[in-house]
Formats: C-alpha cells, sequence, structure tokens
C-alpha cells in the first residue's frame, strides 16, 4: 500500500510542481539549482549524499574548473583558510584563470568537432577569452566566413561536414539543439511523433546551397530538395526549423546558363585568391541563426547548451541521452532546465556564467560516495557523479602528481612551474581516449601504465620525482601521508597507512623499489582516474 | 529488456540508474540468454583481410577464354563444375570445406569507404558508431573466464591500415581490438624487466585494494571498466607465449614458412586454439592498378599456401568445425584490364569465401556474367555477407542491441542469411 502510494506521488508531482511559476530570475543559480533538486528529491522520498570536505571539493573543483589536480600546497592553504567566502573566491580565481578558458575550449571542441579533430578548439578558446556569448559562436560557426575578419577555424564546424550534407543536418541539431533526427531521414521518426522527414529535410534544406569553396563556404540562391516518402509520394522540403517554425522566403533566383558560367568562374576566382565568397542576399544558413535564437523557437538551442554544462558538470544530463530531447524523453528537471534556459538567453548565453552557478551549488559538492541503503537513481542528482577525466585532465594529474611536491612549493614560482609541468605532458593525453557518455576505460590503458618504460620512469625513485622524496622520508607514516597527499589530494587513512607500510616492510631489501610499486598503484588506481 | 527512457521516473531508484547509465545494460538479460549456450560452444572467426582489394578473377570466379580474363587459365576442383583460378592449385584439391560466393555487389568503390562497409557490414552514420565485426564476435563469442584477447588484429604494413577499422563503437571499449601494427606480439605484454614477476603481481594487488577501497560506495560503469581492464592485463600478459612461436614444433613451421603473412596466420591459429574468438589477419597491398598480373602471381601463390596449410592445420587438431575462415577486401577488381595491365577498383561483381565453422562445404553461391562485368544470379551485398557469418558461428543476425532507447539489429533490417551456404 505504502509503495502504491509513493508511486502515484511519483506519478503525480512533477505535474502539480510544473504548473507553478518558475523562480524569480534574479534567484542566484546555485540557489536555483538546488532549490529543483531538492523539492524533487523531496517528491520522492529521496535522501541526499553528504556535503563533501575542502580536500575533495578544492581537487573536483579544481579539475572541472582548470582541468589539473591541486599540488599538496593548494590543498594546505584551502582547508587552512578560514575565511567563510573562501569557496566562491576560490572558483573567481580559477575562472580568471587562462587555463579555464583553455580547457572549456577543448572540451566544446571534442563535443563539436568529428572524432580526434581539434580544428574549432583555437576559434573556441579566442571567443571564449573575448567573452562572446554561447549564441554568437553558433552565429559564427555556422554562418562566420562571410566575415573576413573571422578566423577560418571558426567555419571548421561546417567545413569538416560540408561534403556530407546529411552528417552536417544532423550534427548540427544534435550538437546545437540536442535532437538527433537521422530516424528522419528515410522514416517519419517510430518513437517521436514530432519529428517527420519534412523536419529532416527541413533542417537539411538550412545548408543544402552550401558548398566547400577553397578554404571557406559559400552559399548559392538557388537549390531545393525533393524526398520520396515511404508511400512514395515526393514532395518539396521547405525551410522549416525542429520547432515547425517554417521560413517563408524569396523564389529561388534563376540563373541562365550564362549567368550560371559567370557565377562559377567567380567561385573559382575567390577560391583562387583564396576569399570567402559572399553571402547571397537571402542566405538559408543565416535564416537558421536567426529562427534557432527567435523567442518563440529558442528552446533547443538554449535547453541544449544548458543540458550539456549541466552533463559536463555533474556527469549526468538533465536529458539523458543528450541527444534525446525530445517530449517522448522529459527531463528530469523540467523546471530547473526552463529556469537555466531563461537564465542563460537573458545573460547573453554567457557559459562561464552558467558553469559558476553550478559550481557553487550544493548539489555540486555532494559526496560521490553514498553510504545509504539504497543508492538513488542518477537523475535524482542526490550524490556526485564519478567522471573519467578527459585525456587532458589525466596527463595533467599524472604531471603534477609525479613530480616531487617540494618543486611546487615556492610561492612565486608554483604558478610558472605547474603550467610548464603540464604543458610538457600534453603528450600524454594521446595516449587516452576522450570519454564519451558511456565511456568505458580500454585494456590497452591498463597495459600501458603496467609495462610502459616511459611511465616506469615518471615512478622511478630520483630527486625530481616524487618517489625520490618519498625514499628520503624516515617513516613509513610519514611516507604514506605525503604519497597519498600529492596523488589523490587528501590525508591519509589508518588503513592505508597500515597497507601500504607492510607492503614496503615485506621489501626492506629493496625498499627504492617498493617506494617506486607503491606511487605507481597509487597512480593508477581508480581515485587519480576518476573526478570524484 | 526495452524501456523507454522517458518511462525512467517509475522505475525504482536501482533499476532506474541501471538503465539510464548504459544502453548495454538493457540488452543484457536478451544478450546472455542467446549468448550462454553459445558461448560453451567456443566458436571462433578467423579473418583473412586481402588489403587493397584481391582480384575475383586471379582467385575465386576465373574467366579463362575471355578478354577480361587475363593470362591466367582456370583449374578445376574437388568440386564438380568448380573451377578457380591456376594461381590456387591447393585450395582446388580442399574446398569440400568451403563455400565461396561469387556475387557480391557492394557498391563503394574507395578504399576508405569500401574498407569501412565491408569490416562495419553496413553504411556509418554520423550520430551512431556502429561496432565492426571484430568487436561483435568478441561481444558475443568472447568468454570472461577465459584469459586471452578476445579481439586481435594484425595490420603489418602500412598501405590502407588507416582503412582497417578496428571499432567497438556503442559496444565500448571492452571490446576493442588490440591492434597488431609493427611487431607480431601486442604492445605492453611483456613486463619490463627491472619488475619481478611477483612484485608485478603485488602491486597491482596493492592498486585493487586502493581501487576497492575508493569504489565502495560509489557507483559508475566507467569505474567498473577501470577495474576489469586491471583486471584482465595479468591474464592477457600470460596469454604472451600466444604471439611466440619459438615453441612451435619445426615441423609445422616449415609448413606454414616463412612469410610474415604465413607467420600471423600461424599466431592466429594458436590464438584461437587459446579461445580467442576473433582474429584478422590483414595481407597488404593487393591494390594493382598496374601489373595486376604479377602482383596476383606473388599474392594469390603466397594467399594459396597459407590458406590451405591453415585450413589443413585447423582441420587436424579438430578446431575447424568451431572455426569460420573467412576470405574478404573491401571491393574486387575490374574484369577490364587496364592500359598498365592493371585491373582497377570494382565493387559491382567480385568474391569472398566462407570454410569451416557452420558452412555447407563444397557450396558455390551466385555468379557473375561471362565476362564478370555483373552479378547473374543471386546479388547480395555487405549485409547478407554479414548475416551469413553471424548466423555460421551461431549467432542470430536479427538480435539487437538498444542504444538509448533505439534497437539496433545487429545487421540492417531486412536483410537474411544465405541459407544456401550455411549447413
Amino acid at each position: 500500500m505504502k509503495k502504491l502510494s509513493l508511486l502515484i506521488a511519483v506519478l503525480m508531482i512533477p505535474s502539480l510542481i510544473h504548473a507553478q511559476e518558475l523562480l524569480p530570475p534574479d534567484t542566484s543559480l546555485q540557489d536555483a539549482v538546488d532549490h529543483y533538486i531538492d523539492a524533487e528529491q523531496a517528491t520522492g522520498n529521496i535522501k541526499s549524499a553528504e556535503q563533501v570536505d575542502d580536500y575533495v571539493l578544492i581537487r573536483r573543483t579544481m579539475l572541472d574548473l582548470v582541468g589539473r589536480i591541486p599540488t599538496i600546497a593548494e590543498v594546505q592553504a584551502y582547508v587552512a583558510d578560514e575565511d567563510p567566502e573562501k569557496r566562491v573566491k576560490l572558483v573567481d580565481r580559477l575562472m580568471a584563470q587562462p587555463e579555464f578558458t583553455e580547457q572549456l575550449a577543448y572540451d566544446l571542441n571534442n563535443i563539436l568537432a568529428p572524432a580526434g579533430k581539434a580544428d574549432l578548439e583555437a576559434y573556441l578558446a579566442d571567443a571564449l577569452a573575448a567573452n562572446k556569448g554561447w549564441d554568437t559562436m553558433f552565429a559564427d560557426m555556422i554562418y562566420g566566413n562571410y566575415d573576413e575578419e573571422m578566423p577560418k577555424q571558426a567555419m571548421q564546424f561546417v567545413n569538416l561536414r560540408i561534403n556530407d550534407i546529411d552528417n552536417l543536418t544532423n550534427a548540427t541539431s544534435a550538437l546545437f539543439f540536442g535532437v538527433n533526427i537521422s530516424c528522419a531521414k528515410c522514416h517519419d521518426h517510430p518513437l517521436v511523433s514530432e519529428w517527420t522527414q519534412a523536419h529532416f529535410y527541413g533542417m537539411k534544406s538550412f545548408f543544402n546551397r552550401s558548398f566547400s569553396n577553397g578554404d571557406f563556404v559559400a552559399e548559392r540562391a538557388y537549390g531545393e530538395i525533393k524526398y520520396a516518402t515511404t508511400s512514395g509520394e515526393q514532395l518539396d522540403a521547405r525551410l522549416m526549423f525542429l520547432t515547425g517554425s517554417v521560413i517563408e522566403e524569396p523564389e529561388p533566383v534563376v540563373l541562365d546558363d550564362e549567368a550560371k558560367k559567370k557565377e562559377k568562374a567567380d567561385f573559382e576566382q575567390l577560391k583562387k585568391d583564396k576569399k570567402p565568397a559572399p553571402a547571397p542576399e537571402f542566405s538559408r544558413r543565416a535564416q537558421l541563426i536567426e529562427i534557432a535564437l527567435r523567442e518563440n523557437d529558442r528552446e533547443y538551442f538554449s535547453k541544449n547548451i544548458v543540458n550539456r554544462m549541466w552533463h559536463r558538470i555533474f556527469g549526468f544530463g538533465l536529458v539523458m541521452p543528450l541527444d534525446q530531447m525530445h517530449p517522448e524523453n522529459p527531463p528530469s528537471h523540467p523546471d530547473l532546465i526552463d529556469w537555466l534556459a531563461r537564465d542563460t538567453y537573458t545573460n547573453g548565453y554567457n557559459i562561464p556564467r552558467l558553469i559558476r552557478g553550478m559550481v557553487l551549488s550544493n548539489t555540486y559538492s555532494q559526496s560521490s560516495r553514498y553510504d545509504g541503503e539504497k543508492r538513488p537513481a542518477k537523475f535524482w542528482f542526490a550524490s556526485a557523479s564519478v567522471k573519467p577525466l578527459s585525456p587532458r585532465q589525466y596527463a595533467a594529474a599524472l604531471a603534477i602528481a609525479a613530480r616531487n611536491p617540494s618543486h611546487w612549493e615556492d610561492e612565486n614560482e608554483a604558478e610558472s612551474r605547474i603550467r610548464n609541468e603540464v604543458n610538457a605532458h600534453r603528450g600524454w593525453a594521446n595516449k587516452f581516449a576522450v570519454p564519451n557518455e558511456e565511456f568505458q576505460v580500454s585494456v590497452d590503458e591498463a597495459l600501458l601504465f603496467s609495462n610502459d618504460n616511459a611511465f616506469k620512469d615518471k615512478i622511478r625513485v630520483a630527486n625530481d620525482r616524487l618517489a625520490g622524496e618519498l625514499a628520503k622520508l624516515e617513516t613509513n607514516e610519514a611516507l604514506v601521508q605525503r604519497a597519498i597527499q600529492a596523488v589523490y589530494s587528501r590525508l591519509a587513512s589508518a588503513e592505508e597507512i597500515e597497507a601500504i607500510s607492510a607492503y614496503l616492510e615485506a621489501r626492506s631489501d629493496r625498499r627504492e623499489d617498493a617506494i617506486s610499486q607503491i606511487v605507481w598503484a597509487l597512480m593508477t588506481s581508480s581515485e587519480l582516474r576518476f573526478n570524484h | 529488456m526495452s524501456v523507454n527512457p522517458g518511462r525512467r521516473r517509475f522505475l525504482g531508484g536501482a533499476a532506474a540508474a541501471g538503465v539510464a547509465a548504459s544502453s548495454m545494460n538493457m540488452d543484457i538479460l536478451k544478450a546472455e540468454s542467446l549468448s550462454n549456450e553459445l558461448k560453451k560452444n567456443g566458436k571462433r572467426v578467423l579473418l583473412l583481410w586481402l588489403a587493397g582489394g584481391a582480384s575475383q578473377l586471379e582467385t575465386w570466379d576465373p574467366k579463362p577464354g575471355r578478354l577480361t580474363g587475363g593470362p591466367y587459365q582456370a583449374i578445376q576442383t574437388s568440386l564438380p563444375g568448380v573451377q578457380i583460378s591456376e594461381l590456387m592449385p591447393k585450395m582446388a584439391t580442399r574446398l569440400h570445406n568451403t563455400a565461396l560466393i561469387r556475387s557480391l555487389n557492394t557498391q563503394i568503390g574507395d578504399h576508405g569507404g569500401g574498407a569501412r562497409l565491408m569490416h562495419l557490414g553496413r553504411r556509418d552514420e554520423p550520430n551512431l558508431k556502429y561496432p565492426d565485426m571484430g568487436s561483435v564476435l568478441a561481444r558475443e563469442l568472447g568468454r570472461p573466464d577465459l584469459q586471452v584477447p578476445d579481439y586481435v588484429s594484425f595490420y603489418t604494413a602500412t598501405e590502407g591500415r588507416g582503412n582497417a577499422v578496428g571499432q567497438p563503437g556503442f559496444l565500448g571499449a571492452r571490446y576493442a581490438p588490440m591492434f597488431l601494427t609493427t611487431d607480431n606480439k601486442p604492445a605492453h605484454l611483456s613486463r619490463l624487466e627491472d619488475i619481478t614477476d611477483l612484485d608485478h603481481k603485488e602491486r597491482a594487488d596493492l592498486r585493487q585494494l586502493l581501487s576497492n577501497r575508493f569504489a565502495k560506495g560509489r557507483v559508475s560503469e566507467s569505474l567498473g571498466s577501470h577495474n576489469v581492464a586491471y583486471g584482465r592485463v595479468r591474464g592477457l600478459m600470460s596469454s604472451e607465449k600466444l604471439f611466440d612461436l619459438s615453441d612451435e614444433p619445426q615441423k609445422i613451421k616449415d609448413r606454414y614458412g616463412n612469410s610474415l603473412f604465413a607467420q600471423q596466420a600461424m599466431v592466429a591459429r594458436r590464438l584461437v586454439e587459446a579461445g580467442t574468438p576473433f582474429v584478422k589477419v590483414a595481407r597488404a597491398w593487393w591494390d594493382s592498378h598496374g601489373q595486376n598480373f604479377e602482383t596476383h602471381l606473388e599474392l594469390v601463390t603466397e594467399l594459396d599456401h597459407v590458406m590451405s596449410t591453415l585450413l589443413d592445420d585447423l582441420e587436424e587438431r579438430g578446431l575447424l568445425e568451431d572455426t569460420l575462415v573467412i576470405t574478404l577486401a573491401e571491393f574486387g577488381r575490374t574484369p577490364t584490364i587496364n592500359a598498365s595491365l592493371g585491373r582497377d577498383h570494382f565493387a559491382r561483381a567480385w568474391s569472398a569465401s566462407l570454410t569451416g565453422c557452420g558452412i555447407k562445404g563444397g557450396t558455390v553461391f551466385g555468379a557473375t556474367d561471362e565476362d564478370g562485368q555483373h552479378v547473374k544470379d543471386n546479388e547480395i551485398g555487405a549485409a547478407e555477407l554479414f548475416a551469413t557469418i553471424y548466423k555460421a558461428v551461431g549467432i542470430d543476425p536479427h538480435h539487437e542491441y538498444f542504444v538509448g532507447s533505439r534497437p539496433i539489429p545487429l545487421v540492417d533490417p531486412g536483410t537474411h542469411a544465405i541459407d544456401e551456404v550455411l549447413a
């Protein structure tokens, strides 16, 4: 009986909440996050995990904001700081570092560029450094290169896919609007009645007049799409956005053979001169930007960026999968995503603002450990996710952890030393895979760490290595304490001191080897591999 | 076991967490009931990948006496009425376990696109990464209790290597290939000299202890996979000897010969014998736009020798009835001989062979016209070939994986295995 009433409660309450007004726009972002997450948990009688301590919080925040683990000195300073505002100050200090936009550009590139390509990263880093909003970046990437000032890399989103317009259509829909319409190419979507072939070909129509002209993307003023339905009917595609809004457009330009010849020659000349072609008077790509950001149609665009940033910070989207944002797959927190979407478009689609609010919430600072009896499903956000590090984060974590920690102690030198060390280990990032929504660690990675010469070099007993410093410590307890702090950014537990000391004592005849092995075990263990 | 994510809010906490976390989880009940029985049977697949595109006219589908036929004759095989190229005298006497397929029309005539198609069995889709044949077979036929790699891929040549797709796609990195390019032994499989085996093992135990401590109270698919990956290291290292031919009897080594292709075929035999469900050995580079007949004289002669030795070896060990041996490429070659005495890319009418496990030996499926320009009978594409391969090793080709809520059948819907070549 109790179960039944609970089920009814879960069924009923979300719609009741949804009928209410959203929190006022001047609520702080972090308060809005916590309000909606807590309210939803209350409906399910969900108990959330405990708040983390300073050690976990600084590690988590630094990985998310600047892409690396803290040094022992940074952890100690943060823990000792008695300022009640220290968390906000930490976040603001980190977000002001160049590493913040660098990492964000890297992550956005991993989302937007085809696998393994870094083509958009430089553009994204510049755009973020110039405080461009996501709407402006979107416009640059879809429409950009008619302006000679626009860096060519901005157009790589389109350019890398321009030879396959279906792919370009799908990628744009999935990555900017959170909607995967690829099924609707051949038939109306089987699960989502809202998505028909008309939507797919409507979206494709925004791109079908565009083509690659040398280094640039050019667009003609004519070219229509016809498609066949499953019943064999031939239809003309209309310029239609995902919301079903149709753009009335001027009749396509009709060119006689002479004019076509001239047009072709003009494009060839521009190609030769390495210059962008001017936009046609009516550019379909420009129309896509306009309609996607228009008041009644901006829901997909604004919710997608909210959902993707939420996923980046919390490890799980408000809508999952990320490209299935459709009415048959409602968000776990409809009001929260509505509130955040409104906040983001009224604040110039400012991505750093979104991130800042998220990382300052109590939802963010929950433990990833859940010791309660039954762990709530991920969509309740009742505990933090355990997120695999990105290749660059992992490379940076290894670089910092492997170095003799005294190297970071000089306050004046620390910042540049850290930057140099992390940059020197960028190459390591190529050894690891970029995590996707359902990432698995490959056995190649485990074999690499187990039997690779270059990694062996990182963990050997030498003056500039962690293992070298550990070898100089007098007691096993001090050794374990220092090692755990350097690699895991926290204090060692009694259990760890005991287990690792036992390992050392069993190898008193080869203590240096044993220390190196301990560093190996710490650095390959999951606690370094994941952001928790 | 499909669950619409839209309904996830109505499910209990733990169950729903699984649904949301992993599409593959949703498939697990079905996959286990399907594969438990099959996995016990220990079926395996060994793919001989003829990279660059072998000529069907100089192998399985000769056209002697025609303008397109080239200089080589056809010879009678052990099957009445069936002839193959005279460059394959050894295979000609051994077709009783083999089915020839002479009616592939796969349409894609560039190396990259053709190779992707013949590895994935279907065309790419932008927002979904399909697993290749090897990853599917590793998942369906692999046995967690065996300490051997479940997907090994040899590709030593550099030509076309980038086209040799080995991707687990939505199945996840657990089913990624061990991809061997420079050596016949996988990288990082051997312990470094300056650590003893005992310390290597015990530091891994210490790592496990630390990781287990961390994993307590935490749940994540990725976290689980991290420890699974490390858990496989020692087992995989113990399979190192499989890649080392020094303990192979001299008599066997003499039979295979010294070519790289032969050595890799021998390692492949050792792997399937130890239980590895999928091994691919690539031999490059068959792309004979010029001097087709010299190239094929060399490569087909070698293929004939290595393939026949491999089949004999497998049969003598009683492995052939559980091992499917495939020869396949990204496409065939044009019947028309070009001005450089070469043959160009040709995906319209070409051949592949299937031998051993699940195959009705001594059959020929499909036919091309008298010049080999078109398929005359029983035209098939990549999907039918893949369906046939899966069915031959006991996998239902219409089995579905779920990615999110979307069902993904193993082969494109509406395609069927070729029952005529199945035992």
